[in-house]
């Protein structure tokens, strides 16, 4: 029981606290441990934790494959490609690069290195030719087979020059451009990653409308300014007048008015009353497209997003703040041990 | 700790640190003096507050539809005959979103084991999937349903972000969880997860202190708990009087929050007249 209660408790206590007023302590062992070392613990902690996390999915994943269980097909796919990007990253090196050292005749050797980087002849001539004399030309992109760079550099050496083949160094094989991991990443993670956040945009266009449907006045409220925060954030924003949004105004409030008094003629009334307000104070003080600012849409929604919204989410800000404070010291403190399990 | 004892120890403690204040505090960064002593209030009126529970005394916690809602969820899921999913977010447990994620894990895994329905954790951090599954392993176990409990249930998929969506979207469309619980650390993947959540039918409720995250929950879940409220969660699920006191000691901080603004308004007013020539905010501001 010590060992899954009190000693947790007490590694949490004494950690937490010299981290937090570690802070406050100029002596640079502290410092050091507080900035890098507990952070480091905490990766290489983290690091070893990575393998049962590995062990664990296939294990789930082939308990699937076995039991036929439904999509068990995806399962498969899970471990082919866990299988593949463990062989690139630790088995296959993938990455082996051809240097040419010497080439007294640029013209011969470009017959052959023509097609290994794609051009012509003649502009893999002139490549050649660019290159500074004494140093060596390395063909860009390096081969994922030890006998595919050696047959290139067997080519090149029968074509009059002298090649060399240049392994990658470990570890160095997985950011290096072209190298087998580099391409499964690059070539598949990176669009399958891609595919998943560009689903994005349309779950936002599915929650907008469910958000914006007008049922009650907090929902009318949202859906006003969502409007005028994505019209005024638009190029075409700019160009609708302050005088048409005032319009819209009018429109509105004598749809109040309609509402509240249920007469035509007030309805009339305020409608081409308001109209003609607008129009000659807009006359009569020259104003611009931007005039009067408060309604001019980029204002608006520069005003809307600066001060209502920054409001609001301080108050959530100070509130989650001072609830991971609150937390923290129950962790700090032992009062809070739910995380162990009690 | 009994209250003699408490006190002894922290009048102790403060006469130490006054003895090393007085003696020059050595090594200590003098221009963070304000964040120290803020941190001492804080922390004192939490203590404060949690041992004055301890001691009986009645706190009214009100009402929290999303943590009421999560027995009506597991229910649900109980009478439909379908699973629970759990999502602790897909941060590590150096963030306390995970760490409060992990531990409403607890108190949900406590009524699976009541009710005899089965829960899914899929994890996207290896450190979270074994903090989880000991979490887990102990409510079965407190509710007396060990044989229930089995280490799969809390699995881990992966560290990236958007595979870790796509393999939990992929759950959800084939398992068609009836309840979907979304609490810890969130990024972008959130509303991926809350949509299709939602496309399913799911009961969702979500709890996070990820600001930016919160409209998405709110927009595709049927309850969200907002920053503090999931920070709560623990405290009202579990009613021990002690974490209860904690939240009634947020509220006092909030009116001491409150309060050291309004005074922090006025203050930095009358600088900016030139009636004083102490500037509050710079003085408030953290170097």
């Amino acid at each position: 029981m010590f060992f899954k209660r009190q000693l947790p408790i007490a590694i949490a206590a004494t950690i937490g606290f010299l981290t937090l007023f570690g802070w406050f302590v100029d002596e640079p062992t502290i410092k050091s441990f507080v900035d890098d070392d507990a952070t480091q613990w905490f990766d290489i902690l983290a690091s070893f934790a990575m393998f049962l996390g590995a062990l664990n999915l296939l294990k789930m994943q082939a308990m699937k494959v076995m039991k036929k269980q439904k999509g068990w097909q995806y399962a498969a796919l899970a471990i082919a490609g866990f299988a593949f990007s463990f062989t690139a990253g630790f088995i296959l090196l993938g990455s082996y690069n051809v240097e040419i050292t010497e080439f007294d005749d640029p013209a011969k050797v470009a017959t052959v290195l023509a097609s290994e980087i794609n051009l012509d002849e003649k502009s893999t001539e002139n490549v050649l030719v660019a290159v500074p004399e004494g140093d060596p030309y390395i063909i860009e992109t390096p081969y994922f087979t030890k006998n595919g760079a050696d047959n290139v550099v067997e080519q090149i050496n029968a074509a009059g020059g002298t090649a060399h083949m240049r392994a990658t160094d470990w570890g160095a094989h997985i950011s290096t451009r072209g190298s087998l991991f580099n391409w499964m990443f690059r070539f598949i993670f990176t669009p399958l990653s891609a595919t998943m956040f560009a689903l994005l945009a349309f779950f936002v266009a599915s929650a907008s409308y469910r958000a914006f449907k007008i049922r009650n006045f907090e929902a009318t409220l949202l859906l006003i300014s969502g409007i005028i925060i994505m019209l005024g954030r638009v190029p075409i924003g700019g160009s609708i007048s302050a005088w048409f949004i005032l319009y819209i105004v009018v429109l509105a409030l004598s749809a109040g008015v309609n509402t509240w008094f249920k007469n035509k003629t007030y309805t009339l009334a305020s409608v081409v009353g308001g109209v003609l307000i607008v129009t000659i104070a807009g006359f009569i003080m020259g104003w611009p497209v931007d005039q009067p600012a408060i309604f001019y849409l980029p204002v608006l929604q520069d005003w809307i997003y600066n001060n209502p919204n920054v409001a609001g989410a301080r108050a959530i800000m100070i509130g989650i703040g001072l609830g991971i404070f609150a937390t923290s010291i129950r962790y700090i403190l032992g009062i809070e041990k739910s995380y162990i399990g009690e | 700790m009994k209250d003699k004892q408490f006190w002894s120890v922290a009048g102790i403690i403060f006469v130490l640190f006054m003895i090393y204040w007085f003696a020059g505090h050595p090594y200590f960064v003098s221009e963070r003096g304000v964040m120290f002593w803020s941190i001492l209030i804080v922390g004192g009126v939490l203590i404060y507050s949690t041992r004055m529970a301890k001691r009986g005394e009645k706190i009214f916690l009100r009402t929290i539809p999303g943590l009421k809602a999560v027995e009506e969820a597991v229910g649900r899921s109980t009478e439909m005959g379908k699973p629970v999913l759990y999502v602790p977010g897909i941060m590590d447990m150096d963030q306390v979103e995970t760490v409060a994620g992990v531990v409403v894990l607890g108190h949900v895994a406590k009524m699976t084991a009541r009710y005899e329905t089965s829960l899914n954790v899929p994890v996207s951090r290896a450190i979270v999937m074994k903090a989880a599954r000991e979490s887990c392993r102990e409510s079965y176990l407190m509710e007396g349903r060990p044989d229930l409990f089995h280490d799969d249930m809390v699995h881990y998929l992966t560290d990236d972000q958007f595979a870790y969506a796509a393999g939990v979207n992929g759950i959800m469309l084939r398992e068609e969880p009836a309840a979907c619980l979304y609490m810890g650390k969130f990024y972008a993947e959130s509303l991926l997860l809350a949509e299709t959540g939602n496309s399913i039918g799911a009961i969702q409720i979500a709890g996070t202190a990820s600001p930016s995250q919160i409209p998405f929950f709110v927009t595709a879940c049927d309850y969200t708990l907002i920053g503090e409220e999931f920070f709560a969660a623990s405290a009202y699920l579990s009613q021990e009087p002690e974490l209860i006191g904690g939240v009634k000691g947020q509220d006092y901080l909030k009116i001491l929050a409150i309060s050291v603004m309004i005074l922090g308004t006025f203050l930095n007013f009358f600088h900016d007249l030139g009636w004083t020539s102490w500037d509050f905010l710079a003085y408030l501001t953290v170097q």
